[in-house]
Protein backbone atom coordinates (compact mmCIF):
# COMPACT_ATOMS: atom_id res chain seq x y z
CA UNK A 1 0.00 0.00 0.00
CA UNK A 2 3.39 2.15 0.10
CA UNK A 3 3.30 2.54 -3.53
CA UNK A 4 3.89 5.96 -4.72
CA UNK A 5 2.60 7.64 -1.88
CA UNK A 6 3.75 11.23 -2.24
CA UNK A 7 5.39 12.56 0.98
CA UNK A 8 7.13 15.88 1.89
CA UNK A 9 9.99 16.55 4.44
CA UNK A 10 10.23 19.53 5.94
CA UNK A 11 13.52 19.68 8.44
CA UNK A 12 16.86 21.81 8.51
CA UNK A 13 19.34 19.41 10.03
CA UNK A 14 20.82 17.78 6.39
CA UNK A 15 21.96 14.52 7.78
CA UNK A 16 18.60 13.79 9.21
CA UNK A 17 16.73 15.04 6.30
CA UNK A 18 19.13 12.81 4.20
CA UNK A 19 18.28 9.62 6.56
CA UNK A 20 14.92 9.78 6.47
CA UNK A 21 14.40 10.52 3.10
CA UNK A 22 16.65 7.60 2.42
CA UNK A 23 14.41 5.26 4.37
CA UNK A 24 11.09 6.37 2.96
CA UNK A 25 12.51 6.03 -0.39
CA UNK A 26 14.00 2.02 0.27
CA UNK A 27 10.02 1.59 0.92
CA UNK A 28 8.98 2.84 -2.31
CA UNK A 29 7.51 6.20 -1.38
CA UNK A 30 8.10 9.09 -3.43
CA UNK A 31 10.03 11.98 -1.48
CA UNK A 32 10.47 15.43 -1.81
CA UNK A 33 12.38 17.92 0.32
CA UNK A 34 12.21 21.61 2.12
CA UNK A 35 15.37 22.91 4.09
CA UNK A 36 12.96 25.85 5.83
CA UNK A 37 9.07 26.36 6.27
CA UNK A 38 8.85 28.72 3.60
CA UNK A 39 10.29 26.59 1.11
CA UNK A 40 7.88 24.08 2.53
CA UNK A 41 4.78 25.92 2.07
CA UNK A 42 5.73 26.13 -1.71
CA UNK A 43 6.48 22.30 -1.84
CA UNK A 44 3.87 21.88 -0.59
CA UNK A 45 1.28 23.65 -2.88
CA UNK A 46 3.54 22.53 -5.95
CA UNK A 47 3.62 19.08 -5.04
CA UNK A 48 0.40 18.11 -2.84
CA UNK A 49 1.82 15.60 -0.52
CA UNK A 50 -0.26 12.48 1.01
CA UNK A 51 1.44 13.05 4.20
CA UNK A 52 3.87 15.79 5.75
CA UNK A 53 6.89 14.84 8.23
CA UNK A 54 7.58 18.23 9.62
CA UNK A 55 10.54 19.40 12.16
CA UNK A 56 9.25 21.43 14.55
CA UNK A 57 12.32 23.64 14.99
CA UNK A 58 12.70 25.16 11.97
CA UNK A 59 15.36 28.38 10.90
CA UNK A 60 12.36 30.45 9.68
CA UNK A 61 9.32 30.16 11.18
CA UNK A 62 7.98 27.42 14.36
CA UNK A 63 7.03 24.85 13.63
CA UNK A 64 3.37 25.06 15.06
CA UNK A 65 3.30 28.23 12.57
CA UNK A 66 3.49 25.85 9.50
CA UNK A 67 1.14 23.47 10.74
CA UNK A 68 -1.25 26.69 11.34
CA UNK A 69 -0.56 27.44 7.86
CA UNK A 70 -1.70 24.35 6.15
CA UNK A 71 -4.69 23.32 8.45
CA UNK A 72 -6.07 26.67 6.94
CA UNK A 73 -6.89 24.74 3.90
CA UNK A 74 -6.02 21.29 4.12
CA UNK A 75 -5.96 18.54 6.31
CA UNK A 76 -3.06 16.78 4.88
CA UNK A 77 -1.63 14.64 7.41
CA UNK A 78 1.24 16.01 9.76
CA UNK A 79 3.97 13.86 11.65
CA UNK A 80 6.05 16.00 13.52
CA UNK A 81 9.76 15.42 14.54
CA UNK A 82 10.39 16.34 18.02
CA UNK A 83 13.08 16.55 20.72
CA UNK A 84 12.30 14.88 23.98
CA UNK A 85 11.60 17.24 27.34
CA UNK A 86 9.00 19.25 25.65
CA UNK A 87 5.80 17.46 26.29
CA UNK A 88 3.99 20.67 25.97
CA UNK A 89 5.50 21.07 22.66
CA UNK A 90 3.84 17.72 21.21
CA UNK A 91 0.66 18.63 23.11
CA UNK A 92 0.32 21.67 21.23
CA UNK A 93 1.18 20.67 17.80
CA UNK A 94 -1.55 18.13 18.02
CA UNK A 95 -3.55 20.09 19.26
CA UNK A 96 -3.27 22.07 16.65
CA UNK A 97 -4.08 19.41 13.66
CA UNK A 98 -0.48 17.51 13.76
CA UNK A 99 -1.49 13.91 13.18
CA UNK A 100 1.23 12.40 15.33
CA UNK A 101 4.39 12.53 16.99
CA UNK A 102 8.01 10.76 16.80
CA UNK A 103 10.57 11.54 19.33
CA UNK A 104 14.57 12.57 18.62
CA UNK A 105 16.26 10.60 17.98
CA UNK A 106 13.93 7.85 16.80
CA UNK A 107 14.37 4.44 14.91
CA UNK A 108 13.53 4.14 11.86
CA UNK A 109 11.21 1.24 12.37
CA UNK A 110 9.37 3.73 14.58
CA UNK A 111 9.03 6.16 11.85
CA UNK A 112 7.75 3.67 9.26
CA UNK A 113 5.58 2.44 11.54
CA UNK A 114 4.09 6.23 12.48
CA UNK A 115 3.98 7.03 8.29
CA UNK A 116 2.36 3.49 7.91
CA UNK A 117 -0.43 4.04 10.16
CA UNK A 118 -1.38 7.52 9.40
CA UNK A 119 -1.70 7.22 5.84
CA UNK A 120 -3.77 3.97 6.70
CA UNK A 121 -6.05 6.37 8.94
CA UNK A 122 -6.45 8.68 5.85
CA UNK A 123 -7.45 6.21 3.77
CA UNK A 124 -10.27 5.36 6.18
CA UNK A 125 -11.40 8.53 6.34
CA UNK A 126 -11.51 9.18 3.09
CA UNK A 127 -13.36 5.98 2.47
CA UNK A 128 -15.99 8.08 4.63
CA UNK A 129 -15.40 7.48 7.92
CA UNK A 130 -18.79 5.41 8.38
CA UNK A 131 -18.90 2.89 11.31
CA UNK A 132 -22.45 0.85 10.02
CA UNK A 133 -21.31 -2.89 9.58
CA UNK A 134 -17.47 -2.52 10.44
CA UNK A 135 -15.16 -4.36 12.76
CA UNK A 136 -12.09 -3.37 14.46
CA UNK A 137 -9.08 -5.65 15.14
CA UNK A 138 -5.99 -5.68 16.74
CA UNK A 139 -3.93 -8.47 18.36
CA UNK A 140 -6.94 -10.71 19.74
CA UNK A 141 -9.00 -7.72 19.98
CA UNK A 142 -12.66 -7.06 18.18
CA UNK A 143 -14.53 -3.99 18.27
CA UNK A 144 -18.04 -4.87 17.04
CA UNK A 145 -19.83 -1.48 16.10
CA UNK A 146 -22.49 -2.03 15.15
CA UNK A 147 -23.38 -4.28 18.74
CA UNK A 148 -20.73 -2.05 20.58
CA UNK A 149 -19.17 -4.67 21.54
CA UNK A 150 -15.43 -5.38 22.67
CA UNK A 151 -14.31 -9.02 22.11
CA UNK A 152 -10.99 -10.64 23.35
CA UNK A 153 -10.53 -14.36 22.00
CA UNK A 154 -14.25 -14.73 21.80
CA UNK A 155 -15.42 -13.38 24.65
CA UNK A 156 -16.90 -10.25 25.24
CA UNK A 157 -15.57 -7.41 27.67
CA UNK A 158 -17.84 -6.07 29.49
CA UNK A 159 -17.17 -2.22 29.76
CA UNK A 160 -19.54 0.98 30.58
CA UNK A 161 -20.82 3.41 28.00
CA UNK A 162 -17.90 5.51 28.43
CA UNK A 163 -15.57 3.40 28.40
CA UNK A 164 -16.96 1.94 25.95
CA UNK A 165 -17.03 5.45 23.64
CA UNK A 166 -13.37 5.77 24.79
CA UNK A 167 -12.27 2.62 23.65
CA UNK A 168 -13.94 3.00 20.00
CA UNK A 169 -13.01 6.87 19.61
CA UNK A 170 -9.38 5.72 20.39
CA UNK A 171 -9.61 2.52 17.84
CA UNK A 172 -11.32 4.86 15.23
CA UNK A 173 -7.64 6.44 15.73
CA UNK A 174 -5.48 3.50 16.07
CA UNK A 175 -2.04 4.06 15.68
CA UNK A 176 -2.61 7.83 16.18
CA UNK A 177 -2.04 9.30 19.56
CA UNK A 178 -5.13 11.02 20.81
CA UNK A 179 -3.83 13.94 23.38
CA UNK A 180 -5.32 13.96 27.27
CA UNK A 181 -7.72 17.10 25.97
CA UNK A 182 -9.25 15.66 22.87
CA UNK A 183 -10.13 12.87 24.66
CA UNK A 184 -12.53 13.99 27.31
CA UNK A 185 -13.66 16.78 25.04
CA UNK A 186 -15.15 13.90 22.91
CA UNK A 187 -16.38 11.58 25.45
CA UNK A 188 -17.54 14.25 27.80
CA UNK A 189 -18.03 17.02 25.18
CA UNK A 190 -16.28 19.50 27.98
CA UNK A 191 -13.30 19.79 29.84
CA UNK A 192 -12.34 21.09 33.49
CA UNK A 193 -9.77 21.03 36.03
CA UNK A 194 -10.78 17.43 37.25
CA UNK A 195 -11.71 15.66 33.73
CA UNK A 196 -8.45 14.38 33.08
CA UNK A 197 -8.61 12.78 36.27
CA UNK A 198 -11.54 11.42 35.14
CA UNK A 199 -10.76 10.12 32.07
CA UNK A 200 -6.94 8.47 34.00
CA UNK A 201 -9.62 6.70 36.49
CA UNK A 202 -11.69 5.12 32.94
CA UNK A 203 -8.39 4.32 31.38
CA UNK A 204 -7.10 2.18 34.65
CA UNK A 205 -10.34 0.33 34.52
CA UNK A 206 -10.39 -0.43 30.74
CA UNK A 207 -6.54 -1.48 31.32
CA UNK A 208 -7.77 -3.96 34.32
CA UNK A 209 -10.79 -5.36 32.19
CA UNK A 210 -9.01 -5.73 29.41
CA UNK A 211 -6.30 -7.36 31.54
CA UNK A 212 -3.31 -5.34 30.35
CA UNK A 213 -0.10 -5.67 32.42
CA UNK A 214 2.28 -2.92 32.80
CA UNK A 215 5.16 -3.16 30.06
CA UNK A 216 3.04 -5.74 27.67
CA UNK A 217 0.27 -3.24 27.07
CA UNK A 218 -1.21 -4.90 23.50
CA UNK A 219 -3.83 -2.91 23.08
CA UNK A 220 -3.49 0.92 24.12
CA UNK A 221 -0.44 2.52 24.42
CA UNK A 222 0.54 5.29 27.61
CA UNK A 223 2.06 8.22 25.46
CA UNK A 224 2.91 9.49 29.43
CA UNK A 225 2.09 12.94 29.92
CA UNK A 226 0.27 13.42 26.21
CA UNK A 227 -1.76 11.18 25.61
CA UNK A 228 -2.92 7.56 24.52
CA UNK A 229 -2.87 5.29 21.87
CA UNK A 230 -4.45 2.33 20.29
CA UNK A 231 -2.47 0.04 18.49
CA UNK A 232 -2.42 -1.13 15.38
CA UNK A 233 -1.69 -4.43 13.52
CA UNK A 234 0.77 -2.70 11.83
CA UNK A 235 2.76 -1.08 14.14
CA UNK B 1 1.95 31.25 40.36
CA UNK B 2 5.69 32.82 40.21
CA UNK B 3 3.37 36.13 40.54
CA UNK B 4 0.94 34.75 42.83
CA UNK B 5 3.84 33.81 44.83
CA UNK B 6 5.99 36.92 44.77
CA UNK B 7 2.55 38.98 45.84
CA UNK B 8 2.56 36.86 48.72
CA UNK B 9 6.25 37.15 49.70
CA UNK B 10 5.56 41.16 49.35
CA UNK B 11 2.32 40.88 51.92
CA UNK B 12 4.14 38.57 54.26
CA UNK B 13 7.24 41.11 54.42
CA UNK B 14 4.90 44.09 54.95
CA UNK B 15 3.24 42.26 57.82
CA UNK B 16 6.21 41.38 59.32
CA UNK B 17 8.13 45.47 58.76
CA UNK B 18 4.60 46.61 60.44
CA UNK B 19 4.48 43.76 62.89
CA UNK B 20 7.81 44.78 64.13
CA UNK B 21 7.54 48.59 64.28
CA UNK B 22 4.35 48.49 66.23
CA UNK B 23 6.01 45.91 68.40
CA UNK B 24 9.08 48.02 69.03
CA UNK B 25 7.40 51.14 69.65
CA UNK B 26 5.13 49.66 72.55
CA UNK B 27 8.14 48.71 73.97
CA UNK B 28 9.68 52.13 73.59
CA UNK B 29 6.31 53.79 75.48
CA UNK B 30 6.63 51.23 78.19
CA UNK B 31 10.30 51.84 78.29
CA UNK B 32 9.38 55.65 78.82
CA UNK B 33 6.95 55.23 80.98
CA UNK B 34 8.38 53.07 83.83
CA UNK B 35 12.12 53.92 83.25
CA UNK B 36 11.05 57.62 82.44
CA UNK B 37 13.86 57.84 80.42
CA UNK B 38 13.85 58.73 76.12
CA UNK B 39 17.69 57.85 76.60
CA UNK B 40 17.63 53.97 75.55
CA UNK B 41 14.36 54.76 72.74
CA UNK B 42 16.86 55.37 69.58
CA UNK B 43 18.51 52.52 70.38
CA UNK B 44 15.60 50.06 71.00
CA UNK B 45 14.59 51.72 67.60
CA UNK B 46 17.79 50.64 65.85
CA UNK B 47 17.20 46.97 67.02
CA UNK B 48 14.02 47.01 65.65
CA UNK B 49 15.25 47.94 61.89
CA UNK B 50 18.21 45.57 62.25
CA UNK B 51 15.36 43.06 62.97
CA UNK B 52 13.40 44.22 59.88
CA UNK B 53 15.91 44.12 57.52
CA UNK B 54 17.23 40.42 59.10
CA UNK B 55 13.64 38.94 58.91
CA UNK B 56 12.94 40.66 55.59
CA UNK B 57 14.15 40.13 52.02
CA UNK B 58 15.28 43.17 50.06
CA UNK B 59 16.36 46.51 51.27
CA UNK B 60 13.35 48.48 50.82
CA UNK B 61 12.10 46.96 53.80
CA UNK B 62 14.63 48.32 56.09
CA UNK B 63 15.23 51.78 54.84
CA UNK B 64 11.05 52.17 55.14
CA UNK B 65 11.38 51.60 58.68
CA UNK B 66 14.14 53.40 59.51
CA UNK B 67 12.35 55.82 57.97
CA UNK B 68 9.36 55.44 59.62
CA UNK B 69 11.48 55.14 63.11
CA UNK B 70 13.35 58.31 62.26
CA UNK B 71 10.16 60.20 62.30
CA UNK B 72 8.36 58.12 65.21
CA UNK B 73 11.66 59.17 67.22
CA UNK B 74 11.28 62.51 66.25
CA UNK B 75 7.87 62.99 66.57
CA UNK B 76 7.06 61.50 70.04
CA UNK B 77 10.03 60.90 72.39
CA UNK B 78 12.20 64.05 71.25
CA UNK B 79 11.20 67.60 72.45
CA UNK B 80 9.32 69.16 71.46
CA UNK B 81 7.10 66.02 72.12
CA UNK B 82 4.35 64.86 69.56
CA UNK B 83 5.59 67.55 66.79
CA UNK B 84 7.79 67.09 64.25
CA UNK B 85 10.95 69.58 64.51
CA UNK B 86 14.34 69.24 62.39
CA UNK B 87 15.45 72.53 64.11
CA UNK B 88 16.43 71.94 67.30
CA UNK B 89 20.29 70.66 66.37
CA UNK B 90 20.37 67.43 69.14
CA UNK B 91 17.01 65.92 67.07
CA UNK B 92 18.67 66.77 63.89
CA UNK B 93 21.43 64.79 64.77
CA UNK B 94 19.96 61.74 66.34
CA UNK B 95 17.92 61.53 63.41
CA UNK B 96 20.69 61.72 60.85
CA UNK B 97 22.84 59.19 63.02
CA UNK B 98 20.07 56.70 63.33
CA UNK B 99 18.87 56.92 59.64
CA UNK B 100 22.95 56.22 58.70
CA UNK B 101 23.00 53.36 61.55
CA UNK B 102 19.87 51.52 59.98
CA UNK B 103 20.99 52.42 56.59
CA UNK B 104 24.31 50.50 57.19
CA UNK B 105 22.74 47.93 58.57
CA UNK B 106 20.26 46.36 56.14
CA UNK B 107 22.84 47.22 53.15
CA UNK B 108 25.55 45.05 55.36
CA UNK B 109 22.44 42.13 56.17
CA UNK B 110 21.20 42.48 52.28
CA UNK B 111 25.21 41.80 51.45
CA UNK B 112 25.37 39.02 53.91
CA UNK B 113 22.25 37.32 52.07
CA UNK B 114 23.27 37.89 48.69
CA UNK B 115 26.56 35.91 49.45
CA UNK B 116 24.59 33.15 50.99
CA UNK B 117 22.87 33.00 47.92
CA UNK B 118 25.99 33.26 45.67
CA UNK B 119 27.16 30.21 47.69
CA UNK B 120 23.51 28.01 46.59
CA UNK B 121 24.67 29.14 43.44
CA UNK B 122 28.24 28.03 43.04
CA UNK B 123 27.03 24.61 44.69
CA UNK B 124 24.59 24.30 42.18
CA UNK B 125 27.64 24.92 39.87
CA UNK B 126 29.82 23.24 41.10
CA UNK B 127 27.21 20.04 40.96
CA UNK B 128 26.80 21.19 37.04
CA UNK B 129 30.52 21.31 36.67
CA UNK B 130 31.22 17.93 37.81
CA UNK B 131 28.68 16.41 36.03
CA UNK B 132 29.98 18.00 32.72
CA UNK B 133 33.67 17.08 33.58
CA UNK B 134 32.90 12.99 34.02
CA UNK B 135 30.19 13.39 31.33
CA UNK B 136 32.34 14.76 28.73
CA UNK B 137 35.31 12.25 29.95
CA UNK B 138 32.38 8.97 28.94
CA UNK B 139 31.70 10.62 25.50
CA UNK B 140 34.72 10.21 23.95
CA UNK B 141 34.66 6.50 24.10
CA UNK B 142 31.80 5.88 22.16
CA UNK B 143 31.99 9.03 19.88
CA UNK B 144 35.19 7.12 19.02
CA UNK B 145 33.76 4.28 17.76
CA UNK B 146 31.18 5.96 16.30
CA UNK B 147 33.18 8.35 14.18
CA UNK B 148 36.24 5.55 13.44
CA UNK B 149 33.25 3.54 12.46
CA UNK B 150 31.51 5.81 9.89
CA UNK B 151 34.67 6.69 8.64
CA UNK B 152 35.90 3.31 8.00
CA UNK B 153 32.99 1.96 6.36
CA UNK B 154 32.95 5.06 3.77
CA UNK B 155 36.79 4.96 3.14
CA UNK B 156 36.98 1.29 2.76
CA UNK B 157 33.23 0.44 1.42
CA UNK B 158 34.91 -1.91 -1.62
CA UNK B 159 37.22 -3.63 0.34
CA UNK B 160 35.15 -4.24 3.55
CA UNK B 161 32.70 -7.32 2.95
CA UNK B 162 29.11 -7.12 3.73
CA UNK B 163 29.72 -8.78 7.59
CA UNK B 164 32.26 -6.36 8.37
CA UNK B 165 30.02 -3.58 7.18
CA UNK B 166 26.95 -4.70 9.83
CA UNK B 167 29.83 -5.10 12.76
CA UNK B 168 30.83 -1.78 12.44
CA UNK B 169 27.53 -0.30 11.60
CA UNK B 170 26.35 -2.79 14.87
CA UNK B 171 29.15 -0.69 16.94
CA UNK B 172 27.83 2.55 15.92
CA UNK B 173 24.30 1.84 16.68
CA UNK B 174 25.22 0.01 20.00
CA UNK B 175 27.36 2.88 21.33
CA UNK B 176 24.80 6.04 19.76
CA UNK B 177 22.30 4.20 22.39
CA UNK B 178 24.43 4.40 24.93
CA UNK B 179 25.30 8.16 24.33
CA UNK B 180 21.58 8.84 24.02
CA UNK B 181 21.46 7.90 27.18
CA UNK B 182 24.10 10.00 28.72
CA UNK B 183 22.65 12.64 26.75
CA UNK B 184 19.15 12.11 28.07
CA UNK B 185 20.62 12.35 31.83
CA UNK B 186 22.23 15.82 30.99
CA UNK B 187 19.53 16.93 29.70
CA UNK B 188 17.71 16.34 33.32
CA UNK B 189 20.88 18.04 35.03
CA UNK B 190 20.38 20.92 32.74
CA UNK B 191 16.53 21.59 33.76
CA UNK B 192 17.25 20.85 36.91
CA UNK B 193 19.74 23.38 37.63
CA UNK B 194 18.03 25.66 35.26
CA UNK B 195 18.02 29.07 36.77
CA UNK B 196 14.71 30.09 37.73
CA UNK B 197 13.47 27.29 35.77
CA UNK B 198 9.94 25.28 37.74
CA UNK B 199 9.23 21.96 38.09
CA UNK B 200 6.17 21.40 36.06
CA UNK B 201 4.44 18.71 37.96
CA UNK B 202 1.31 17.10 36.34
CA UNK B 203 -0.39 13.88 38.05
CA UNK B 204 0.91 10.86 36.60
CA UNK B 205 -1.05 7.50 37.21
CA UNK B 206 1.51 5.02 38.88
CA UNK B 207 0.83 2.14 36.46
CA UNK B 208 1.42 4.14 33.33
CA UNK B 209 4.69 5.45 34.63
CA UNK B 210 5.58 2.06 35.49
CA UNK B 211 4.50 0.61 32.12
CA UNK B 212 6.10 3.42 30.08
CA UNK B 213 9.29 3.11 31.96
CA UNK B 214 9.45 -0.71 31.46
CA UNK B 215 8.29 -0.45 27.31
CA UNK B 216 11.54 1.22 27.02
CA UNK B 217 13.65 -0.85 29.16
CA UNK B 218 12.20 -3.96 27.13
CA UNK B 219 13.54 -2.12 23.85
CA UNK B 220 17.73 -3.30 24.65
CA UNK B 221 16.57 -5.44 27.49
CA UNK B 222 13.61 -7.76 26.93
CA UNK B 223 15.43 -10.75 28.50
CA UNK B 224 15.64 -9.35 31.74
CA UNK B 225 13.29 -11.02 34.28
CA UNK B 226 11.18 -8.00 35.65
CA UNK B 227 8.61 -8.76 38.22
CA UNK B 228 5.86 -6.06 39.85
CA UNK B 229 4.14 -4.99 42.77
CA UNK B 230 2.11 -2.06 42.60
CA UNK B 231 -1.14 -1.29 44.09
CA UNK B 232 -4.53 -2.82 42.76
CA UNK B 233 -6.11 0.74 43.29
CA UNK B 234 -5.28 3.55 40.69
CA UNK B 235 -2.62 5.82 42.03
CA UNK B 236 -1.65 9.03 41.01
CA UNK B 237 0.96 10.69 41.68
CA UNK B 238 2.18 14.75 40.93
CA UNK B 239 5.54 14.78 39.71
CA UNK B 240 7.46 15.77 36.40
CA UNK B 241 6.94 12.26 34.11
CA UNK B 242 10.00 12.57 32.04
CA UNK B 243 12.05 13.05 35.19
CA UNK B 244 11.03 10.57 37.37
CA UNK B 245 10.74 7.92 34.37
CA UNK B 246 14.38 8.80 33.82
CA UNK B 247 15.34 7.87 37.56
CA UNK B 248 13.40 4.46 37.52
CA UNK B 249 14.63 3.87 33.90
CA UNK B 250 18.80 4.56 35.68
CA UNK B 251 18.01 2.47 38.70
CA UNK B 252 17.43 -0.24 35.94
CA UNK B 253 19.93 0.43 33.52
CA UNK B 254 22.34 -0.04 36.28
CA UNK B 255 20.76 -3.01 37.90
CA UNK B 256 22.23 -4.90 34.38
CA UNK B 257 25.37 -3.40 34.28
CA UNK B 258 26.31 -4.32 37.85
CA UNK B 259 23.94 -6.54 39.34
CA UNK B 260 26.40 -9.42 38.08
CA UNK B 261 24.85 -12.98 37.65
CA UNK B 262 21.35 -11.59 38.60
CA UNK B 263 18.34 -13.29 37.74
CA UNK B 264 15.45 -10.67 38.35
CA UNK B 265 14.89 -7.10 39.30
CA UNK B 266 11.72 -6.33 40.89
CA UNK B 267 9.64 -2.84 41.61
CA UNK B 268 7.64 -2.36 43.97
CA UNK B 269 5.26 0.63 44.99
CA UNK B 270 3.09 0.74 48.26
CA UNK B 271 1.31 4.13 49.13
CA UNK B 272 2.22 5.23 53.11
CA UNK B 273 0.31 7.95 54.38
CA UNK B 274 0.74 10.76 51.67
CA UNK B 275 3.91 9.43 50.16
CA UNK B 276 4.02 6.38 47.56
CA UNK B 277 7.53 4.84 48.31
CA UNK B 278 9.24 2.99 45.62
CA UNK B 279 11.53 -0.37 45.89
CA UNK B 280 13.44 -1.17 42.58
CA UNK B 281 16.06 -4.43 43.74
CA UNK B 282 17.70 -6.89 42.29
CA UNK B 283 19.64 -10.33 43.46
CA UNK B 284 23.13 -9.16 41.58
CA UNK B 285 26.11 -8.50 43.86
CA UNK B 286 26.26 -6.17 46.28
CA UNK B 287 27.98 -2.60 45.78
CA UNK B 288 31.13 -2.27 47.28
CA UNK B 289 31.37 -1.15 50.56
CA UNK B 290 33.52 2.14 49.08
CA UNK B 291 31.40 3.23 46.52
CA UNK B 292 27.75 2.51 48.46
CA UNK B 293 28.28 5.55 50.51
CA UNK B 294 29.01 7.49 47.70
CA UNK B 295 27.07 5.98 45.54
CA UNK B 296 24.69 9.43 44.91
CA UNK B 297 27.41 11.51 44.38
CA UNK B 298 29.31 10.12 41.60
CA UNK B 299 32.68 10.92 43.10
CA UNK B 300 33.53 7.42 43.30
CA UNK B 301 33.99 7.12 39.64
CA UNK B 302 37.55 8.30 39.27
CA UNK B 303 39.32 6.45 41.71
CA UNK B 304 38.92 2.50 40.95
CA UNK B 305 37.96 2.26 37.33
CA UNK B 306 39.01 0.87 34.52
CA UNK B 307 40.03 3.43 31.58
CA UNK B 308 38.19 1.72 29.32
CA UNK B 309 34.91 1.17 31.12
CA UNK B 310 31.96 2.20 28.95
CA UNK B 311 29.73 3.25 32.25
CA UNK B 312 29.58 6.47 34.27
CA UNK B 313 26.56 5.24 35.80
CA UNK B 314 27.72 7.39 38.80
CA UNK B 315 26.22 10.12 36.86
CA UNK B 316 22.86 8.14 36.63
CA UNK B 317 22.34 7.83 40.25
CA UNK B 318 23.60 11.48 41.06
CA UNK B 319 21.18 12.13 38.43
CA UNK B 320 18.26 10.27 40.00
CA UNK B 321 19.43 12.15 43.39
CA UNK B 322 18.89 15.28 42.04
CA UNK B 323 15.50 14.79 40.63
CA UNK B 324 14.16 13.27 43.59
CA UNK B 325 15.60 15.59 45.78
CA UNK B 326 13.97 18.86 43.68
CA UNK B 327 10.69 16.86 43.98
CA UNK B 328 10.76 17.13 48.06
CA UNK B 329 11.51 12.83 48.63
CA UNK B 330 14.42 11.16 49.26
CA UNK B 331 15.99 8.40 47.67
CA UNK B 332 18.56 5.89 49.45
CA UNK B 333 20.17 2.56 48.76
CA UNK B 334 20.83 -0.46 50.88
CA UNK B 335 22.62 -3.99 49.95
CA UNK B 336 20.34 -6.99 50.38
CA UNK B 337 21.40 -10.30 52.31
CA UNK B 338 23.03 -12.44 50.91
CA UNK B 339 22.77 -10.78 47.76
CA UNK B 340 21.59 -8.02 45.43
CA UNK B 341 20.68 -4.43 46.53
CA UNK B 342 17.60 -2.18 46.68
CA UNK B 343 17.17 1.23 45.79
CA UNK B 344 14.29 3.17 47.64
CA UNK B 345 12.59 6.46 47.06
CA UNK B 346 9.80 7.96 47.71
CA UNK B 347 7.30 10.99 46.68
CA UNK B 348 4.88 12.77 48.09
CA UNK B 349 0.66 12.07 47.01
CA UNK B 350 -0.40 15.62 47.55
CA UNK B 351 0.12 18.03 45.19
CA UNK B 352 2.30 21.01 46.54
CA UNK B 353 2.06 24.27 44.92
CA UNK B 354 4.21 26.28 46.73
CA UNK B 355 7.34 24.27 47.41
CA UNK B 356 8.12 24.33 43.72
Amino acid sequence: MSAKHKILIVEDEKNIRNLVKTILKTKGYQVFDATNGSTGVIMFNSHCPDLIILDLGLPDMDGVEFIKIIRQEHQTPIIVLSARHKESDKVSALDLGANDYVTKPFGTEELLARVRATLRNTLIKESGGDLKGAKFTVDNLTIDYDKRRVIIDGDEIHLTQTEYNIVEYLSIHSGRVLTYSDIVKKIWGYSDSGSIKKLQVNMANIRKKLNEKPGENKYITNELGVGYRMNSDDN
Amino acid sequence: MKHHDKTKIIVKNIIVTLGIILMFFGICILVEKWLNTYIPIPAILTLGVFLISLITKGFVYGIVASLISVLALNYAFTFPYFKFNFTIPENLVSAVVMFIVTIVSSALITRVRRAEELKVESEKEKLRANLLRAVSHDLRTPLTTIYGSGAGIVDNLDSLDKEEIIELAQGIKEDSQWLITMVENLLSVTKINGQGVALKKSPIVLEELIDTALVKFKVHHADVDVRLDIPEDIVIIPMDPVLIGQVIMNILENAVRHGENLTYISIKVRTLGDRAIFEISNDGKNIPRDIIDNVFTGYYEKKNKPVDSNEGMGIGLSVCHSIIKVHGGDITVENLKPKGCCFRFWLGLEANEDEC
